[in-house]
Order: structure tokens, then C-alpha cells, then sequence
């Protein structure tokens, strides 16, 4: 009876998750970081941006607009660089740690019948549910800090015929963070709500996805302007950041990241998981 | 106090059964058997003894405080051996011990962890998708008792074991019990249910239909008769239509068993007019008993009795 009945943070839990993920969140690192550095190892030679506009220009125009469309122009570096950071391939490295990390730790752990042995441990499943968050969220955060600062060495590695104003790509860099954690929340509510990890992977990809493709058709067809507001997208690529800080568009972000988080809490709290 | 109390506990899974008001309780010191065929709801008592599952109604208590669901309530004091062990594979077993000892706290578990793996014979160096299916068994015993604690609950703690590995855990059990731990074991093996446990209760579809020492399970089932009639005479025929609760059991050339219930002697009468040779009361074992709760139907509950000290004490 001496012993208390109250269980402390699990952080040999974190602990043990964190360097469960940290290959795959190292892996996608290195491939965000180089690439920022590839893109400006093409952006800051003329020769090779009047290639790279040529190629761009061969592309279906609907590629052309997922790239950063009328932006991408020679003589806008600053904008040409922006491509590293809205490429199909960098946003779906970030679909790929957002999704697997809270399926992978949450439906992962209950489809591998491992959850029963950490809930049989003193450990309230809300603990389980805040590890799991903290490790989606600042990954995925970390993950557009680690682009930026692909940025960073991007611009001390080269010359660039403008000055690049990196202001402009550390607001890019928290806004973006801000997004792709409001991602990674989404999927975890997917997978504090579902028992399946298929299912819970499907739905998270196909919101993902589908929000992709509307901010990349609302962009390119202008009939579909309207929808623009319907994806989270717009709260990136629409706001006023390339002058200033978007605090609006933060805020909300912010706001429906912390209305996420807490209703799959709620929801995970409150369900009996098929263990 | 009990060191688990079960009262009134029932959980619905949407409109399907899972257990339906099940009582009891288990003393410090004691074995508790749990039995029930698959499906029984063995699984979901002892889930919702943990905390895993959020009961429909009734309560659970530990130690003399109250199990919520998912706050891991007295967990530090509880060891677990679920019914079907898996974990990580990778790791090494020492690894994942140690991080689900640590979750609870407690320094002194590598030490009672080494000793405990010595005594088992395991290797906790490998990773334990390398190890066999008993190795792994024995990674799911030194879980539930490397941090020494008051309330066990296992669920087959011996499946898969060989018959030496097998008598070290139940002393092991037994140890744990002397010291004043109270013990849930549930198993199908119920050879090892009346060796080390000392009340059981049997659960089907859901519901208690015995609570009782393990002595009394035994006797309060039916009765055995063998007889041996001598050399040369014809088997009679066994009037069964006129003995309500009598069935036969085995019949051969010159040998008869039956079972019955209550009193004996009709039998002993109609046997007087037949050369006997000899005759045994065959003693039944919790096996048989456990399979008449199953046979015969019964729906009727016995009060819990006062021999709680299980075999190991």
C-alpha cells in the first residue's frame, strides 16, 4: 500500500518509440535535407533554370501548378527554391511519416497484441496517447525544420545571382509545420479511432490525398477557384506569408490541430481496444 | 480485505455476451483456479480486472482500490501473463522486459530478473523473434513476475512449456503465493488447477456456475462405482430408467462403472443379487467434475466456501 497508485509519465515509453521511429524519421531527413540542396543546385545557375523551365514546360500544366505554377519563372529564385518544399515527392515522404507514425504506434501495437502488455504496465492509455502524439507531431515538425535548414545550407553552399530572403522560408518552414502536424494529427485520430490498421491507414492516406488534389485542381482550373477554401492547403499556399507572418492562418491551423488531437484523446480514452 | 474483489461484473460487447454478473473474490496468499471452456469469458473477466476493457456494470477492486478503466490503477502491484503472448520481435527479451519493468518504476526488477531467467533456463541476450515458442512463454513469465507483485494474473501461464519447465513455474506460483501474493490462474490444464490452486470458480457462457475449493468441486459432482462380478457371469442388464442420475461409465466382459448422484444405494441393493467379485470407488478428478458443470446443464450457483488457502500453502 506504500507504493503509489498514480502512474508517472511514461517516458521509458517515448523513449523506446522514439528510437523505434528514428531510422524512417532519419531516412526521410536526409532525403528532405539533399533535396533542398538539389533544387538549389539547379535554381542557382541560369543555364540550368531555363533547362529546368523548359522541362517544366513540357509537363502537363496541372504538374506544372502542383510544382508551384506562374511562381516558377527564370529570375524568381526565390520562388523556383519554394519547389523543394511543395514537390509531389517531398509531400508524400511527409504522408508516409505522418500516417505510419500514430497508425504504427497506436493500431500497430494493438493488431501486434503488444498495447495489452504496455497497458498492463502502470500507464494510463491517455500517457500511451500523448507518446504517440508527441512523437507524430514533433516529427513531423521537425521534418519541415530540417528542410529549412536544407535551405539554409542550400544558400551558404551556393551563389545566387538574388539575395534569398530566408525569412520568408523560415515562415514557409513553421506555417508548413504547422500543416503537415495538423496531417499527422488527423491520422492520429484515425488511429485512436479504428481497430484496423488498414483501415485506419486508408482513411488517414485518402484524406491526405484527397485534400492534395483539390488544392492542385483548385489552383489549375480556375471554374473550381471556389474550392480552394475546402482543403487545408489553402491555410499554406494562400495567405499573405510571402510579406509577412500569416498569424490568422496560424492560428487556425493551430486551432483545428488541438481540435483533432483532443477528440481522437477522447475517442481512444473512451473506446475498448479489440486487444 | 480481499486483494481482488470481483462484484457484479458484466460486460456487454453491443448485443453479444461477454460475462454476465460474475462475484468473487481472492485472498493474499491464495490460488484461485478460473476455468471455463473457450468462449466462456475467461478473457474478458480478467480483462476487465486490468483495467482493459470498461465493464457494462458491477466493479472491480485491487487491493482495496478501484479498477478504472485505462488509468492503469494498481498496475505497479500487478503482475500479468496474458493469454496470448506476443512482443516485439526484434529486441532483445532483456530489452522489452526492462522497458515494461522501468514503465513501472522499478530498479530492483533486474535482479529478480536475472535470477528468475537462470532458473528458467532462458537466454534474455536474443531477440525474441529468435526464440522458440516456450522461451517466449518463459519471457511472458519473468514479465509478470520480475517486479515482485502482490496480485497475479495469469492467463496459461505454462502453455507451451515442457513438463520441467512447467513444474518450475507453478513452484514459482507457488513461491509467490507463500510470500502473500493472491493468484488468478486461469487454464485448460486442470491437472494443474487442482495441484496448486485452492478454490476455483467455473464460468459458462458467461455466468459462475461454481465458486468452491477445489475439494469440494470434486466431490459434489457424481459418485463412482466399479465393480468386478465374478468369473463367468453374464453383465445384468442396468435398470437405469428406474434410477434418475445414474449412468454408465464404462462397460466390459465382467466389469461395470457407473456414475451416480446422491445415495448409493439402490445400486448396492440390485448389486446383492449378483455374484460380485469386488468392488472400487474410482476417485474423479477436477477434469471429470469440470466436464459434468458442461454435460449435465447446470445452472446452479454454490456459495463461495471458507477453505480459501490453495495447495501451495
Amino acid at each position: 500500500m506504500t507504493r503509489s497508485s498514480r502512474p508517472s509519465f511514461p517516458l521509458r515509453l517515448l523513449w523506446f518509440w522514439f528510437l523505434r521511429l528514428l531510422p524512417a524519421w532519419f531516412g526521410i531527413a536526409a532525403v528532405m535535407f539533399l533535396m533542398q540542396i538539389a533544387i538549389a543546385a539547379i535554381v542557382h545557375d541560369n543555364a540550368n533554370v531555363r533547362t529546368f523551365l523548359g522541362f517544366l514546360r513540357l509537363l502537363p500544366s496541372i504538374v506544372r501548378t502542383a510544382l508551384g505554377g506562374d511562381m516558377l519563372e527564370s529570375g524568381n529564385m526565390t520562388a523556383l527554391l519554394t519547389v523543394g518544399y511543395q514537390h509531389p515527392f517531398i509531400m508524400f515522404l511527409y504522408m508516409v511519416y505522418a500516417v505510419g507514425t500514430p497508425t504504427g504506434l497506436l493500431v500497430g501495437e494493438v493488431q501486434r497484441g503488444t498495447m495489452e502488455l504496455i497497458l498492463s504496465r502502470p500507464i494510463t492509455k491517455t500517457q500511451v496517447y500523448i507518446c504517440a502524439a508527441v512523437l507524430t507531431l514533433l516529427g513531423m515538425f521537425t521534418l519541415v525544420m530540417v528542410m529549412f535548414l536544407g535551405t539554409v545550407a542550400a544558400v551558404h553552399l551556393y551563389t545566387f545571382s538574388e539575395p534569398i530572403d530566408l525569412s520568408l522560408f523560415f515562415r514557409l518552414a513553421i506555417n508548413g509545420g504547422l500543416l503537415a502536424s495538423t496531417f499527422g494529427a488527423f491520422a492520429l485520430l484515425c488511429a485512436a479511432s479504428f481497430g484496423r490498421l488498414y483501415l485506419a491507414v486508408s482513411v488517414a492516406v485518402g484524406f491526405l490525398t484527397i485534400n492534395y488534389f483539390i488544392a492542385i485542381v483548385a489552383a489549375w482550373w480556375p471554374s473550381l477557384e471556389f474550392m480552394r477554401k475546402a482543403t487545408l492547403f489553402y491555410l499554406m499556399y494562400y495567405s499573405d506569408i510571402w510579406l509577412r507572418w500569416p498569424v490568422e492562418n496560424m492560428a487556425k491551423l493551430a486551432a483545428i490541430l488541438l481540435g483533432i488531437v483532443l477528440v481522437g484523446g477522447v475517442i481512444w480514452r473512451r473506446r475498448d481496444l479489440p486487444l | 480485505m480481499a486483494s481482488v474483489e470481483i462484484r457484479s461484473l458484466t460486460k456487454w460487447y453491443g448485443r453479444s455476451r461477454g460475462i454476465e454478473d460474475i462475484t468473487f473474490a481472492i485472498e493474499a496468499g491464495e490460488v484461485f483456479g478460473y476455468l471455463g471452456p473457450n468462449g466462456a469469458g475467461k478473457t474478458t473477466t480478467i480483462r476487465c480486472l486490468m483495467g482493459m476493457l470498461r465493464p457494462s456494470r458491477g466493479e472491480v477492486r485491487v487491493l482495496g482500490q478501484r479498477i478504472v478503466a485505462g488509468r492503469g490503477t494498481q498496475h505497479t502491484r500487478i503482475g500479468y501473463l496474458p493469454g496470448e503472448f506476443r512482443i516485439w520481435g526484434r529486441p532483445k527479451a532483456r530489452t522489452s522486459l526492462s522497458m515494461l519493468a522501468a514503465l513501472g518504476g522499478d530498479r530492483a526488477a533486474t535482479a529478480r530478473r536475472r535470477a528468475l531467467a537462470e532458473r528458467l533456463d532462458l537466454d534474455l541476450d536474443r531477440p525474441v523473434g529468435d526464440l522458440s515458442k516456450g522461451n517466449r512463454q518463459k519471457v511472458a513469465v519473468l514479465l509478470a513476475f520480475q517486479h515482485q507483485p502482490e496480485v497475479l494474473i495469469l492467463d496459461e501461464p505454462t502453455a507451451g512449456l515442457d513438463p520441467l519447465m512447467r513444474q518450475v513455474v507453478l513452484d514459482v506460483i507457488c513461491e509467490a503465493a507463500r510470500a502473500g501474493a493472491a493468484v488468478l490462474l486461469s487454464s485448460h490444464d486442470l491437472a494443474e488447477v487442482s495441484a496448486i490452486c485452492g478454490r476455483a470458480a467455473i464460468l459458462r457462457e458467461g455466468r459462475l456456475v461454481e465458486t468452491a475449493p477445489i475439494s469440494q468441486i470434486i466431490q459434489q459432482g457424481e459418485q463412482r462405482l466399479k465393480v468386478w462380478f465374478a468369473d463367468g457371469a453374464l453383465l445384468p442388464e442396468v435398470p437405469l430408467a428406474q434410477w434418475p442420475g445414474v449412468r454408465i461409465v464404462e462397460r466390459q466382459p465382467g466389469v461395470l462403472h457407473v456414475a451416480y448422484q446422491g445415495s448409493a444405494d439402490p445400486i448396492l441393493k440390485w448389486l446383492g443379487r449378483f455374484p460380485v467379485d469386488r468392488i472400487t470407488t474410482p476417485q474423479i478428478s477436477l477434469q471429470d467434475a469440470f466436464m459434468q458443470y458442461y454435460q449435465q446443464q447446470r445452472s446452479v450457483t454454490s456459495p463461495a466456501c471458507g477453505d480459501l488457502k490453495g495447495s501451495c500453502s
